[in-house]
Formats: structure tokens, sequence, C-alpha cells
């Protein structure tokens, strides 16, 4: 009998594409609420992204009774706990979260406390600690990588006493996912192949980590052909909305893979690299997706030697060798980042980056080992492994 | 027909056996932990007074150690002093008894949602790494390899003969002694 086991879980509606805002009142009044609250940030509102948001609900008749555009790029409890105020003495019923990582994560905190009731995020901390479903809630991403639109976890920093709470539970999800090439469309270039990379890495780690199952695979590999496919020609046409609803939609599809076969070494580097050195996460997974697999490659020959067929086409995939087939992945991996540096400078090492020292390399090292997506990386990683994929990272 | 009746005895048997690994394992966490200068260093990374648990949902059987401080861990059988700080917890006693049985890797474990974690995930991480250095330990390599990820490539003959060795008579030492209490 075989020993597989796996568990798989998205209860998201998706709706992409084309004047997919304008389902948002639908989606709304369908849930019963009436009285909606938008959470996003100042950058959100200065590319003028809210407005089609809101003109989509206004035309529906549906008022945002509501706009908190004062999300940071690290949410605090004390964020949470102002627009929780906020969204109870305007009386709303509902969150819309319009952002990136951040304002999504704030928007998933800001609705356990006003569902579960009380001021302080932090008792609300941890695992399963969630027990009933919460306020109607809607997302629409503006960037195409985090995948935060459909992961069951929300990260906030507290403070006061200086850590970050995680929280974690299947009501954070939102009850729809709403991806509209319009919210994309105005990303920078530099953002736009960082969240990118931040995609392809989540579908690689999803595809070749410990607890990659069969549904999680279709979601990944589906995810890497679409961001090998149009990534490079969004960034040559970053009007091309085709290109741009592809790479949300990756991202999305990414983010389903991950949160349900998790990930390994490259994000306990990362979130390592991001703490010490202030790197965007992106950017960190960019670096070190390409060290990792090399470091991980005799345990996941055969999985990484199956997304050759995903990042370079079916033509190279036949006129590669099978055995040959891993290390030409990692070799089309390292092509896209070049292609990325020479359009947008996204660096490729550590040294590239001008934000890291060789001196912080083990302390990144020692904060890694301690990460739990390290659990899920398929080759066991000891101090001295995780120094010298760094060294191999730096320059 | 013979197979239903030999169920409840299987059951049996079985938790029987997980209740006296969750024994010896917590009573080798303290043996370890006094003989062994990496899984020192590992745990004097723990709050003093951090007091870790494994069970089995919703109240079965259960360990419960103590980080007493300078990497040494105190076995408090399945009674904590406090509230618990971080418990690894098996959703089931089958899910318990593939572990304990060596038939599938906690980390395979951890991958496959057997177990949930309620505390610090970094404790957690480090507590697993304390588990895997114990059973590379005390376990037979060919075993040891069944229940860690990687076997440590450091980790030779005479050393793991010597420290299961002294770790096998604390534990038997403490067997003894819990007896003569009770």
């Amino acid at each position: 009998m075989t020993n597989q086991y796996y568990e798989f879980f998205c209860p998201v509606k998706v709706i992409a594409g084309k004047a997919a805002l304008e389902h948002i009142p639908y989606e709304l009044t369908g849930l019963a609420a009436k009285r909606p609250m938008i959470v996003t940030d100042k950058g959100v509102r200065a590319a003028g992204l809210l407005e089609p948001v809101v003109a989509a609900c206004e035309e529906s008749g549906l008022e945002i009774v509501t706009i908190y555009d004062d999300v940071p790029p690290d949410s605090s409890t004390s964020v949470v706990r102002d627009i929780a105020g906020i969204y109870r003495s305007e009386k709303c019923d509902s969150i819309i979260a319009v952002g990136g990582g951040s304002a999504i994560d704030t928007a998933k905190a800001v609705n356990i406390l006003v569902s579960e009731g009380g001021d302080d995020i932090a008792k609300y901390s941890g695992a399963g600690v969630i027990k009933h479903p919460l306020k109607p809630f809607l997302v629409v991403p503006t960037t195409a990588g985090t995948g935060s639109e459909v992961t069951s976890v929300a990260v906030i920093t507290d403070t006061k006493k200086s850590v970050k709470l995680p929280f974690t539970s299947s009501f954070l999800l939102p009850n729809a996912a709403v991806i509209d090439p319009r919210m994309t469309l105005t990303l920078p270039p530099h953002i736009t192949a960082a969240t990118a990379m931040d995609a392809m890495t989540h579908a690689t780690e999803a595809f070749t980590c410990m607890a990659k199952n069969p549904l999680s695979d279709a979601y990944a590999t589906s995810a890497i052909k679409k961001i090998s496919h149009s990534l490079l020609k969004v960034m040559d046409n970053p009007k091309d909305a085709d290109g741009r609803l592809e790479l949300a939609q990756a991202s999305t599809m990414a983010g389903i893979a991950f949160s349900n076969s998790m990930v390994g070494l490259v994000h306990a580097l990362g979130h390592a690299t991001g703490a010490i050195c202030h790197l965007p996460h992106g950017l960190c997974m960019s670096l070190y997706l390409p060290y990792v697999l090399e470091y991980n490659l005799e345990h996941i020959r055969g999985p990484l030697g199956e997304l050759l067929l995903y990042l370079d086409g079916p033509e190279v995939y036949a006129a590669t060798p099978a055995n040959r087939r891993a290390e030409a992945s990692i070799s089309a991996l390292r092509k896209l980042r070049d292609e990325l540096h020479k359009r947008c400078k996204l660096p490729r090492t550590l040294k590239e980056t001008g934000s890291v020292t060789e001196d912080q390399l083990d302390t990144i090292a020692e904060m890694a080992l301690d990460d739990g997506s390290i659990m899920f990386n398929p080759k066991e990683v000891l101090l001295e492994d995780a120094k010298a994929v760094l060294k191999r990272a730096w320059a | 027909m013979l197979a239903k009746r030999i169920q409840p005895m299987v059951f049996q048997a079985r938790r029987l056996y997980v209740e006296l690994m969750f024994q010896v394992m917590g009573r080798a966490l303290q043996a370890v932990s006094e003989v062994d200068s990496a899984v020192q260093s590992e745990a004097v990374a723990l709050p003093k007074g951090f007091l870790f648990e494994m069970m089995v949902m919703p109240a079965g059987s259960k360990l419960i150690v103590e980080h007493i401080g300078n990497g040494r861990f105190h076995y408090h059988g399945d009674k904590a002093p406090r509230p618990i700080d971080l418990s690894i917890q098996f959703k089931h006693i089958a899910h318990a008894f593939l572990v304990l049985s060596f038939q599938e890797k906690t980390s395979v474990a951890f991958a496959n949602d057997r177990m949930l974690v309620d505390g610090d995930i970094s404790y957690a991480v480090r507590m697993t790494r304390v588990l895997n250095r114990l059973e590379a330990f005390i376990l037979p390599k060919l075993v040891a390899k069944r229940a860690v990820k990687e076997y440590p490539a450091s980790l030779h003959l005479p050393e793991k003969l010597i420290s299961a060795a002294r770790i096998y008579l604390k534990v038997a030492t403490n067997f003894v002694e819990t007896a003569r209490a009770s």
C-alpha cells in the first residue's frame, strides 16, 4: 500500500479577467454585505488603482462606506487596532483589501478583530485559535506575486514586543479573490520582475519540496508555464493586459500550490535576509532560487527535470536528455534572471543588491535554520550548508 | 470475523506502544541533553522554564519536558507544572504510531499534516532537530535512517555506541527511580 498522503484546501472563489472588478457588488450582495470598508495603502491610491474599484461599486449602487489608505509596508498591531476602530465606528459589515501582501495581511487581521471582538489582535495569534467564520472579505491584489489572496496566513508585527505575530486559520481566507488586469498594468518593471519571481519560487518550491501533492503540482506547473511564457513579454511591453492577467493568475495559482504544499530553503533564507537586510521578499526569492535548487539537486532531480517542460517548452524538453533536464531547468531560471537583470537591473547575487554585507551571511544562515519553511526542504540543512548556499549566492 | 475480534486488542496494543514510546522518548530527551553537546547548544536557545509537549489529540498520551537551563531538559511525565509553551500534537493515535514505529519520518509527518504545532514555530524547528539527533543516537542506523530526514554523516559508530549506552543507562535508571517513587 502506498504511504502517500496529502491534504488540499482552497475554498476561495477566484474571479479573474476583464471587468472582474465589476463583479464585486454582486459578490458582496450575495454575502449579505452592504457597507464595505476598503483597506489599502498610499501607493495604491497614488497609482489611481482605487478609482476603478470604487467606480465599479458605485455604479451598482454599492456605497464604499470608508477607505483606510495608510497601511504601512510592515503592518503592526496598532494599525490593525486603528482600522478595526474605524470599521466599528462606521458600522461597516465587510472588508475589501486592495493592495499587495501588507494590505491583504492587515485586512485579514482586521477581519479577525471585527469578527471575534476586542482590540488586542495578539491574543488571536497562532494556529487554529479562530473557530468561527469571519465577516465577508474580498481581496483585490495589485501585485502579481505574494499569492496572499489564497493563503490562510497573516503576519503582523507587534511593535511593543518587536516580534512578528503569525495568524493561521482557514477562516482568514477571503470569500473571493478578484483578479483584474487593470490592477497590475502600472506596476513598475522592477516590482513586476521581483513579484513574478516570487510567484515562480512559490510554484517551484511547491513542486519540489516535501509536501508536494498531485493537486498542488497541477497549480504549480501551470503557474510556471504562465510566468515563463509571459514575464519577459510584459517586461518588454508593460501595457500588455493579457500578459499582466497571465502573471496575476500565475501568482494566484502559485499561491494555491504553495499554501497546500509549503515551501523550503529559498523561503527560509529569504525570510531571514528580509528580516536582517530589509530586502523585498520577491527579490530575495529571485536571488536564492537557483542556488537552493543546486543544493537540493540530487533530492529533486526527478521533479525539477519535469519542470523544464514548463520553463522552456516542449521542444527544449524533448531535445534534452532525461538525465540533464534538472540542470537545464536551473539554467532556464538563470537565463530568466539574466534577462530580468538586463531589463530592470534585478540583482542576481547578494553583492549586486548593495544592501547586504558579507559579514551578515552567518547571521542570515543562523536565522534561516529556525525558519518553519526549512522543515519542508527535501534535503536536510545544517548551519554549514546554509552558509555554503549563501556564499554561492554572494557573488 | 476474526479480524473484528482482534481489532480492540490491536488498538490497545497500539495505544500502549505509543504511551511507552513517549515515556522512553521523554526520558531519553532528558538523558541526551546531559550527554550531547550538540543537543545542549540547540536547547540553550530555548527560554529557561520552557515547556515542550508532544501529545496525541484530543487527550491521549503525552510527554512533557522542560528546559531547566544550560541546554538541559527535565522530563515531567505527562503532567505539566505550568501552561505549555510549545505543543506538537498528533491528530490521531494512528499517526503517532506511524512516526513512533518509524514507518513515517518526523519531517514527512509534518509535511503530511499528521501533526499540528501550537506555539513558536522556530522553537518547533529546533525541537525537531533535537528529536532527530536523539533518534540518530538511540536507534540502529538502519532504523534511524527511516526516522530522520538525513542520518548525520558526522556521527560515527564509536561516538554513537558510547552515547547510546549512556542515554539508555540514564533512561533505565530514570524508569527504576520512577517505579521506586510510586
